[in-house]
């Protein structure tokens, strides 16, 4: 890790807070991702992992506190301004176009990436470029055997890689996963792992994951959310030594 | 290989349209220009429901938007203005795609109910306020004008406005066919399964909705010019709900997951409207039959069960299927005789004819004639009539059901021909 102290992070929350009605799901979260880093966020179910994410993508603006991005300030920006500016997320539950091919799923954001968002005057299939990316996209995330079949008749971790695939095909620099690998097998995972390890090469990884092993063979650091705060930001070795984390989270499985 | 027999098929097809009209009578070739704009105005409908997913309840009001603008521009074609003849639907498109980018502004501001019954509101606005604008509309009279002519072209006669009104359904039908060919066009699709996606990878979903709009909204309405430039002229009611409801009926008969299936469901509609609204009062009924059909037997629509059986044409044994399908038919047939029988009878018994015949008889129920025979209301064989129709019908439906079901099934073909739908999300 070579993040010295002037380098600007690349996101970075600043005591931000979200409440729903009466019920405050994120209590002041401060957060620091720099750039390059692969960081892991761990808590126990409703600690408010996914809220965060929805707030740093868009989909929800923070009750209060400042989300900034590269420097500059995304809270309350719309979902298509920040992926504009360049982060792309994923969804804990697979958020696909079902009634599309495999290679159209990944197509509309090969396009946003050019943006050609609205092109209107020139067929599709002529485009060499977008049909080149897509394919090399679809190859990455080893789906070209089901290129042309419906995503919705992909099996579980077929769309789950599908869902990976779809993150990063806007271009984006900094990249949420929110539990990429929830719901797979020990061999899935660990392919999955091997890929996303591959295609956030260079990237900014920030991801929710509630596998200690996955955790540990892809992340830099951790930062644990307990309650709708962050108990603690560390290396995964560090985190699992932490007194506090192992009372809070990590004791029921540690023990 | 497909895509030349498709286009051999388009070209045989056009040639027929071009070729065909001139043997007809002038009341067909009336039919033909309303099947026509039936056809356009089903199209352009369908690119909200079917590809973009919203539902529009007030598609008369960019279909009568189309067709005033027309008659403006006419108008004012008749008081000098040099402008083409051929070209006055480009008013209408103007027109269309102005008041689309306000209203579907509005509208795709919410999905789903809110969407439809926000278009529905709009529609009505302009229903309700088009008698009151005297100026613009003509109050309840409506405008009126006449088809100026261009170069050599005299525009006088019906055929001459046929081949305008073909000349522009073609070329409109084409463009909304390549736009499903575009980037935007597969976004659309992108919209219709899953917007919130949409809107994470970069995209402002609802600026291409209203893009979406607007452009269904312009081919609306240069289908609504065509008929002023057929009718000359126009008036409020052609914001009426009946107007866009009628789209919409026309549409699922058609079936709105494939794209020629509107122009299917258009034209069956109109061409029937135009041989049996003359001979009966209770078409609306008849319509609203089919279409409750269609829904229940047949969802994805007439254009669903024939693309159903083109995909499965090779394993299907067609010699086979034949005669269950000849049975099918037959079957059909029968009830509907009963059900035409029943409910032209229940018009003519309550209908004011009838009470006058019945005061004449002093109260009693004096015969009726239908299908150029006399019935009794009170004789057994009146009602043995439709009723053997229907049971015979219906029994011998049943038993071609099961045959054809069980000849798609022994194909491995667990669907049955109406069943599947996903044929526009299929890769371009
Ligand atoms: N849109 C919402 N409206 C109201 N409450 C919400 C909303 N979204 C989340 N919550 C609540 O916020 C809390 C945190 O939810 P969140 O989904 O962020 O947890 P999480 O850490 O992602 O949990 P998990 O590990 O189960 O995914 C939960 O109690 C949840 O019910
Ligand atoms: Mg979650």
């Amino acid at each position: 890790m070579n993040a010295s102290t002037t380098e600007q992070a690349a996101l970075r929350l600043a005591g931000v807070t979200k409440s729903f009605g009466p019920i405050e799901v994120l209590k002041g979260v401060n957060l620091d991702i720099r750039r390059g880093e692969r960081h892991a966020v761990i808590g126990p179910n409703g600690a408010g992992k996914s809220t965060l994410f929805n707030l740093i993508s868009g989909m929800f603006s923070p009750s209060a506190g400042e989300i900034a991005l590269n420097g500059r300030s995304i809270a309350g920006l719309s979902p298509h301004l920040i992926n504009r500016a360049g982060l792309s997320r994923s969804f804990q539950i697979t958020n696909i176009f079902h009634r599309l091919s495999v290679f159209e799923n990944l197509r509309i954001g090969i396009l946003a990436r050019h943006g050609m968002r609205y092109g209107l005057f020139r067929p599709i299939a002529r485009m060499r470029q977008v049909n080149d990316e897509t394919t090399e996209v679809l190859a990455r995330v080893g789906l070209e055997a089901r290129a042309h079949d419906l995503a919705g008749d992909l099996t579980y971790s077929e769309q789950r890689a599908l869902e990976i695939g779809m993150t990063l095909t806007t271009g984006a620099e900094i990249i949420l996963l929110d539990e990429p690998t929830a719901g797979m097998s020990r061999e899935e995972t660990a392919q999955a792992v091997d890929l996303i390890r591959t295609v956030t090469e260079g990237k900014t990884l920030l991801m929710v994951e509630h596998d200690m092993s996955v955790v540990f063979s892809l992340c830099d650091r951790v930062s644990v959310l307990v309650y709708g705060s962050i108990l603690a930001t560390d290396t995964p070795t560090g985190i699992s030594a932490n007194r506090a984390v192992q009372e809070a989270y990590l004791g029921e499985e540690a023990a | 290989m497909t895509n030349m027999r498709n286009l051999i098929l388009g070209a045989v097809f056009l040639v027929l349209l071009i070729a065909v009209p001139p043997l007809l009578d002038l009341a067909w070739q009336n039919a033909l220009v309303n099947i026509l704009i039936a056809s356009l105005f089903a199209l352009a409908f369908n690119l909200l429901i079917g590809q973009a997913g919203l539902l529009s309840f007030g598609h008369a009001a960019y279909f009568g938007i189309g067709a005033f603008a027309a008659l403006h521009l006419m108008i004012a074609v008749e008081n000098g203005l040099p402008f083409p003849t051929p070209l006055l639907p480009l008013a209408g498109a103007a027109a269309g795609l102005t008041v689309g980018l306000i209203a579907g502004y509005f509208a795709t501001m919410r999905s789903g109910v809110y969407f439809a019954l926000v278009t529905l509101a709009i529609a009505e606005l302009f229903h309700s306020l088009a008698p009151r604008l005297e100026g613009m509309f003509g109050g309840e009279a409506g405008i009126a004008s006449m088809r100026m002519p261009w170069a050599s072209f005299t525009f006088g006669s019906m055929l001459s406005v046929y081949y305008l009104v073909l000349a522009w359904v073609v070329i409109c039908g084409l463009g909304l066919w390549a736009y499903t060919r575009t980037p935007f066009g597969r976004l659309t699709l992108a919209l219709r399964d899953n917007e919130q996606r949409v809107r994470f990878l970069g995209y402002n979903a609802h600026a291409s909705k209203v893009i979406v709009f607007a452009i269904s909204a312009m081919v609306t309405g240069i289908a609504g010019s065509l008929l002023a430039i057929s009718n000359e002229t126009a008036n409020y009611s052609l914001f009426a709900s009946a107007v866009s409801s009628q789209v919409v009926l026309q549409t699922f008969v058609g079936g709105a997951t494939v794209f020629l299936g509107p122009v299917l469901g258009a034209a069956a509609f109109a061409l029937f409207s135009f041989l049996v609204s003359d001979l009966t009062r209770s078409w609306v009924l008849y319509q609203g039959l089919i279409f409750v059909l269609v829904m229940l037997y047949a969802p994805s629509g007439i254009g669903g069960v024939v693309e159903h059986h083109i995909r499965n044409r090779k394993n299907l044994d067609w010699s086979r299927l034949a005669g269950p399908y000849l049975l099918a038919l037959a079957g059909g047939l029968l009830i509907a005789a009963g059900v035409v029988f029943l409910t032209e009878s229940a018009s003519i018994l309550f209908g004011e004819e009838y009470a006058m015949a019945r005061q004449g008889a002093n109260g009693g129920l004096p015969a009726y004639e239908l299908f150029g025979l006399i019935w009794k209301p009170l004789s057994f064989v009146t009602w043995t009539v439709p009723a053997a129709l229907l049971a015979g019908g219906g029994v011998v439906l049943m038993r071609a059901r099961r045959e054809i079901g069980a000849i798609w099934d022994s194909k491995g073909h667990g669907a049955r021909p109406a069943a599947k739908s996903a044929s526009m999300g299929g890769a371009a």
